[in-house]
């Protein structure tokens, strides 16, 4: 366990003298502080503008984030030929790449918590009250980015960061799109639902993280009214970190039988 | 003495699948040695002779087609036996953001030393290997020999009783390699084995109890000095200046080259070099130096590289 902890401390510290991050995470900052000055153009509606906006940028850009350390994670340690030093110390290798995907999970969720914070920050000046959707919305949308972060790193076991980027940006669009797939194939039947049918028991469906707008039970759900009850988190948690710890196998699988000529 | 084996391949073999049309190019076709407890054991090539890749292969970084390596008696990837074993890569590549105390220390840690230990170890081979004076600089400012000596000092953080280290002397000014190999003689004081690939034959001789050859992926000679390089005299050098009578009739097949006043003779092994010296006295010619010239290493070594291969190609489609 040590050994995956000082792999994951190593991480943690590439990621944060990773001078690109920081510049995502400004952008991120930036689009949350400007959604507090469009708020002020819309008279009433300033909290629920800033909110909406802010969650809108804190998914956009975790995303981003996520598919940036995920594609580089294994392939730099490749291309800059680190592992040579590495994996003959004594470690297994499911423990590097374990030790490589905690050490990811951290980092976003500390990049999550200072969007977060920052979010709530320009809540507090518009004089919204204290509550927790947001804190929910925010979580679901970290499960969001470990989905998403756990497959560029299954790519990123055997493909280039950028095709890995490419295919991880793929099926976060299509695993958002899971719903309206769905409603397609039903639609079509025969071949395309059946295709489309198969599919869905691959890419994950991560409208389960952004349920603001859809029906969950038989209400609609808004983070700016009645959103999600814990129930519904705890069962997004087991999909989101089952479907995660599902990508993290398949990627130690095909690191462990690759040759590091 | 199979128990004082800590290193050893036999008939490894990797047959590596390129490109697009999955060319098979075969960098290692067989290789068997073994490197026994407390010595220095070099392992020879011309480049691209397969010595990297039979490297990774006992280091677990390449699995093999066929054959198998064991190290410090265990499977090659065993935890246990990289526990008791160090390695440096073929030119080092560490992370460029660490400085050499936080990179010592990371590799501590995977090797399972505890915090203090860790850090007393740390400090002793930052000193050792010289570079206190860069101890909290970003490993992406050091020079390539400072980055050699941080390689070999990561190397040795787990205390290893066999140090594995991949062409250490590439790269680097005499001063450096003079460095590397004092480091290895100390290394082999302390009771370490070393293994290192190298094609700098100098080094081999000045460090190395036993080495291996291998040649475009076989090995072909295996032992000690003493006993690749033959005792056989190839030929002497005379050097003399003339006397007031001139020079002896030359013997047949000498090779004659002027240098100021003084004349140098490479006589051919197969004369007699004390009847010619006599003849040269006589007529009053003074002798400067006569050196025997024997089998060096890089004689053994251009001749396995130049000796045919056994079979035909190394790539096959």
């Amino acid at each position: 366990m040590n050994r995956i902890f000082a792999i994951a401390h190593n991480t943690f510290r590439e990621a944060v003298r990773n001078k690109i991050l920081y510049s995502l995470l400004f952008f991120a900052v930036v689009l949350i502080v400007s959604a507090l000055a469009l708020g002020e153009l819309t008279l009433g509606e300033q909290v629920r503008l800033t909110r909406d906006l802010g969650l809108y940028g804190i998914d956009i850009f975790g995303v981003l984030i996520a598919i940036f350390l995920g594609v580089n994670l294994l392939y730099k340690e490749l291309s800059l030929k680190t592992i040579y030093t590495i994996l003959p110390k004594p470690l297994y290798r499911f423990e590097f790449v374990a030790g490589k995907w905690i050490g990811m999970l951290v980092t976003l969720a500390i990049q999550f918590a200072v969007m977060g914070a920052v979010l709530y920050f320009a809540l507090f000046l518009q004089d919204a009250d204290f509550e927790l959707q947001t804190a929910k919305a925010l979580f679901l949308l970290y499960l969001n980015v470990m989905v998403i972060t756990s497959i560029a790193l299954v790519f990123s076991s055997f493909s280039s960061p950028f095709l890995s980027g490419i295919f991880a940006l793929g099926v976060f669009v299509v695993g958002r799109s899971i719903s309206d797939l769905q409603m397609i194939g039903n639609r079509a039947g025969g071949m395309t639902k059946s295709l489309i049918q198969a599919s869905t028991y691959v890419i994950p469906n991560l409208n389960v993280f952004f349920p603001s707008g859809t029906i969950v039970g038989a209400e609609r759900v808004t983070v700016n009214g009645q959103f999600v009850n814990s129930a519904y988190l705890v069962d997004a948690t087991i999909y989101g970190v089952g479907y995660s710890l599902i990508a993290l196998f398949v990627a130690i699988v095909i690191f462990n039988r690759r040759d590091f000529v | 003495m199979s128990s004082d084996v800590v290193l050893s391949a036999e008939q490894l073999k990797k047959t590596f699948r390129i490109g697009f049309l999955r060319k098979r190019v075969e960098a290692v076709k067989d290789v068997s040695f073994r490197v026994y407890r407390g010595e220095i054991f070099g392992f020879l090539g011309p480049n691209g002779a397969g010595k990297t890749t039979t490297m990774k292969m006992l280091m677990g970084l390449i699995y093999p087609t066929s054959g198998r390596g064991e190290v410090l008696g265990r499977k090659v990837g065993d935890v246990d036996a990289k526990r008791r074993m160090g390695y440096l890569p073929e030119t080092p590549y560490f992370y460029e953001y660490l400085s050499v105390e936080e990179f010592l220390d990371f590799a501590g840690s995977l090797s399972g030393v505890k915090g203090p230990e860790r850090r007393k170890r740390r400090d002793a081979l930052i000193s050792r290997v010289g570079l206190d004076h860069a101890r909290g600089r970003p490993l992406r400012k050091y020079s390539k020999g400072m980055l050699q000596r941080a390689g070999i000092a990561q190397s040795l953080m787990g205390d290893p009783e066999l140090v594995v280290l991949d062409e250490p002397m590439t790269g680097l000014d005499p001063i450096g390699r003079k460095e590397i190999r004092d480091l290895m003689l100390e290394l082999r004081r302390e009771g370490r084995t070393v293994f290192f690939s190298t094609h700098i034959l100098h080094d081999v001789e000045l460090t190395c109890d036993r080495v291996a050859i291998v040649v475009a992926g076989r090995l072909r000679s295996e032992g000690t000095l003493g006993q690749l390089l033959s005792a056989r005299l190839l030929s002497t050098s005379v050097v003399l200046i003339p006397g007031p009578e001139g020079l002896p009739d030359l013997p047949a097949g000498t090779i004659r080259m002027e240098n100021g006043g003084q004349l140098e003779l490479q006589i051919p092994a197969t004369v007699d070099v004390n009847q010619f010296l006599g003849a040269a006295l006589s007529r009053q010619c003074s002798v400067v130096s006569v050196v025997p010239r024997r089998e060096s290493l890089e004689d053994v070594f251009v001749r396995e590289a130049q000796a045919p291969v056994a079979t035909a190609s190394e790539v096959k489609t």
